[in-house]
């Protein structure tokens, strides 16, 4: 019996020693459990936003290279996803320009959540009608998070530095004027997608949240005074809250603009400028020599 | 009796004291004062009248216990402690289970991220899970022994033929306490086990609108949901734990009132002499049998404590339930995988309503209808041998509830899902990320200094050899070492190919493995498949792939 008592302390004391030992190690694997929850929600939003975003805001998040079903390259409708001016900083500029007072991750997962009226976004969530539960929302919220480490602290190309006149643009550097209308269709439709809310040009009544522009060329000198039309269009390019339409089809148009802040640096070069301007105005880039309201970021 | 006060005037403050503490202990074991625990501890005999039977007669904790037991019955052998140590599972389960019920919410919405917060934000959290997942399956086996052991000895026959069947009834309670656990993380794991379990109703033979209310009475809506969840945490927190703590009491009440049955060969046959305990042969309760049951609580709880932290252990946690997900190969716990193999083999109807069933019915009233009086092994031999081939074809029967047997699922499938399922240990995704570089891998290609990567490639081409066969005469070259391919011409006029593994083989498969970097800190995982047709050259018999993701933090090595 005495044996037995002995073996049953030592298992006993063995017992709460382990409990000792785990709790020392408790710290660093709860830090590796959280980090690996995380990672796993990133991973599953992976796998819902291929599945369900990339057709719209393009497989590397960059509106850019988007497919339909049967695999054909068409155009990229949503806006760029692993964008600095959505994702860098807290609040960040989308968010200052937009007046949204809360997060960057509330800001993604209440567009996921509710999508965009007005837009092509829809609305994802299952308790709206929509294919997704909570849970996945915010998989797909962290997924899109996490293009963070590489977009907001590596450094890319630095933004090109746009003149504040259109006579400036239009002598800048190997610029040929008029620019390409072909190319600036393609950039308007497809990697910009300035159609999604401002329709089709050649089509009126096909806008959608912007004003129709197949008109611009008519009516653009006449909306601000002292600009002609292509400074007004390349303002409203690069600063959409300087001036908002009066008239746009699904309304309210009011501050601050629906239109996203970020051409500025989504546009890298002045010829793509020219071309989108020339696709939407002709070849008659006539100027007053008005300095728009643009501030560089 | 004198107070303290008085006490302490007429001997002094410190043997007052020494009185009083006695006096204390005694009221606090019904009996035994510090001088008799001390006598028991050191093995003396006791003193007269027995201090050591009054805990049994006035208090409440050991009025269950017998104070003595037939010394035959206290070695290992017959009992091997299984009663006893499936009693202690179940407090084991208790105590671990309300840490847990701490932690947890009934719901959809937030169970599953419970479980995670349990595992990442709750000091000593997945040791709590783990030694609740382990414990459970612990005790379902040590419950199964225990009926085993009771077979053998034949200890089921009369006079303790009850016992017996609130022992089946403490059987089923105690799967059904493990079962009713499954689904409470709320991930894919036992989501779709229940589901399959509650598909059940659906074959009812009876009127429709039965198999239809009990199935709506169990999932709470006609799909597991918000509902479900909270009838299955109550079934498993409450109900099936007082039914249990019930039907234990009667079992051993039964247990003490017929005393332990002696080793078979110890008495006349057809004679119970259990209670009938000569002086010379009673252990007694306290110290002898108190200490021992205590020895082998410390032991058991030792094994259970060590076991899950040193990894032997992890309770599974899959992704998040997804009612519009099935994952493939939806297997039941191993403690109900032989139904799972049964359900391949018969009709759903037979097997849930007539045969498990009947079998429970039927080893219930086994010792009723029983006529063999003997309990000795020799006189037993046909019984003995028919339990031992049921444990053979229960054994049989849980190997046939895998997925290994009669699942057809495509072979490119089976290949992806050894190597990258999508729920489930993944020999791919536990490979540390470190080791996962952008490019285009081979099967049973070696990499120095990636030793996990190089053990994924060389179990993908493990799984490939399983389900792949090598067409000579092509000009391709067989560097996997693949079986030859049998062609067999099927009913419709296709062609399977048959190796000795498999009847659905892959002729000169060809699978690469894409690690391409996803994101700045995630890799994406590819596995392609391609398998030309060899009699149609340029078409493809298969061309699939698979995608996973893996993050750096994720950690599946630790899965």
């Amino acid at each position: 019996m005495q044996v037995k008592i002995v073996i049953g302390t030592v298992a006993f004391m063995m017992t709460m020693m382990l409990f000792g030992y785990a709790a020392l190690r408790e710290p660093a694997r709860l830090e590796r459990f959280a980090a690996a929850d995380l990672g796993r929600n990133i991973e599953k939003g992976a796998e819902l936003y291929v599945n369900n975003c990339a057709t719209c805001h393009g497989a590397a998040g960059d509106a850019l290279d988007c497919f339909n079903a049967a695999g054909e390259p068409i155009a990229c409708i949503g806006l760029p996803l692993k964008d600095e001016y959505l994702l860098c900083g807290e609040p960040s500029n989308r968010l200052i320009d937009q007046d949204y007072k809360f997060t960057v991750r509330d800001y993604i997962y209440g567009t996921i959540y509710a999508g965009r009226i007005g837009t092509q976004m829809p609305t994802w969530s299952a308790e709206l009608g929509g294919p997704m539960e909570g849970y996945e929302i915010e998989n797909v919220t962290q997924f899109v998070l996490n293009w963070r480490p590489e977009l907001c602290t590596t450094e890319g190309p630095p933004p090109y530095e746009w003149p504040l006149t259109v006579t400036e643009l239009l002598a800048a550097e190997g610029v040929t004027t008029p620019g390409d209308a072909t190319r600036g269709a393609e950039l308007y439709d497809r990697t910009y997608a300035c159609t999604s809310c401002h329709g089709n040009p050649a089509q009126a009544g096909s806008a959608r949240v912007g004003p129709w522009l197949g008109d611009l060329a008519a009516r653009g000198g006449s909306i601000v005074d002292g600009y002609a039309a292509a400074d007004y269009l390349y303002e409203s390019v690069l600063a959409p809250n300087a001036h908002i339409a009066a008239e746009c089809p699904t309304g309210p148009c009011g501050m601050p603009s629906g239109m996203p802040g970020n051409f500025g640096t989504r546009i890298r070069d002045p010829q793509s400028m020219i071309d989108l301007m020339t696709f939407i105005l002709g070849n008659n880039l006539e100027t007053t020599g008005v300095e728009i309201e643009y501030t560089r970021r | 009796m004198a107070t303290f006060i008085e006490q302490v005037q007429e001997m002094g403050l410190k043997q007052a004291t020494i009185a009083k503490a006695d006096e204390v202990v005694e009221r606090i074991t019904a009996g035994m004062n510090i001088n008799d625990i001390r006598a028991a501890l050191r093995g003396d005999e006791p003193r007269r009248p027995n201090p050591r039977l009054r805990p049994h007669a006035d208090g409440f904790w050991l009025h269950i216990r017998p104070s003595f037991y037939h010394t035959e019955v206290t070695h290992i052998y017959p009992t091997f402690r299984l009663g006893w140590l499936s009693t202690w599972l179940f407090v084991w389960e208790t105590i671990t289970g309300i840490f847990l019920m701490i932690f947890y919410t009934p719901s959809p919405v937030a169970a599953y991220q419970d479980i995670w917060n349990i595992l990442g934000n709750v000091p000593l959290g997945q040791l709590m899970r783990n030694l609740h997942r382990f414990g459970a399956e612990v005790m379902v086996l040590v419950v199964a022994l225990h009926m085993l052991r009771t077979f053998i000895t034949g200890s089921y026959k009369k006079p303790r033929q009850f016992t017996w069947a609130t022992g089946m009834i403490l059987l089923v309670l105690t799967l059904m306490l493990s079962f009713s656990g499954y689904l409470l993380p709320w991930d894919q794991l036992g989501y779709w086990a229940l589901t399959v379990f509650l598909s059940a109703t659906e074959a009812h033979p009876g009127p429709e609108f039965i198999g239809r209310n009990v199935g709506l009475l169990l999932a709470g809506a006609p799909q597991v949901g918000a509902g479900g969840l909270l009838r299955w945490y109550l079934l498993h927190v409450l109900v099936m734990p007082l039914l249990l703590a019930i039907f234990f009491f009667v079992h051993y009440y039964k247990v003490v009132l017929h005393g332990h049955s002696l080793p078979p060969g110890r008495e006349e046959i057809g004679e119970d002499t259990a209670k009938r305990v000569p002086k010379e042969e009673r252990t007694y309760f306290i110290p002898d049998i108190l200490t021992s049951e205590l020895m082998w609580t410390a032991l058991a709880t030792l094994i259970l404590v060590a076991v899950p932290l040193f990894g032997l252990y992890n309770a599974p946690l899959e992704s998040h339930a997804n009612p519009l997900v099935t994952p493939l190969h939806v297997v039941a716990p191993w403690y109900l995988a032989w139904s799972q193999g049964w359900l391949k083999l018969a009709d759903k109807t037979f097997i849930a309503f007539v045969l498990i069933p009947g079998l429970l019915v039927a080893f219930t009233v086994m010792p009723y209808i029983e006529v063999g009086k003997s309990r000795r092994y020799i006189d037993r031999r046909l019984g003995l041998s028919v339990s031992m081939a049921f444990i053979v074809i229960m054994l049989i029967s849980n190997w046939m509830g895998s997925p290994e047997y009669l699942v057809a699922s495509s072979p490119d499938q089976e290949v992806f899902q050894e190597i990258l399922p999508q729920e489930g240990h993944s020999v791919l995704k536990e490979v540390p990320y470190s080791e996962l570089r952008p490019g285009v891998y081979l099967p049973g290609q070696a990499l120095p200094d990636r030793y996990h990567l190089t053990h994924a490639l060389h179990e993908l081409e493990g799984a490939i050899f399983t389900h792949g066969c090598f067409m000579e005469g092509k000009g391709k070259p067989n560097p996997l070492h693949l079986p030859a391919c049998r062609p067999v011409i099927q009913d419709d006029g296709s062609i399977k190919y048959r190796t000795y593994y498999t009847r659905d083989a892959m002729p000169n498969p060809e699978f690469q493995l894409i690690i391409r970097q996803f994101q700045a800190n995630m890799m994406e995982l590819i596995i392609t498949a391609k398998v030309e047709d060899p009699n149609r050259p340029g078409e493809f018999l298969i061309n699939s792939q698979t995608v996973g993701y893996r993050h750096q933090d994720s950690n599946y090595e630790e899965d």
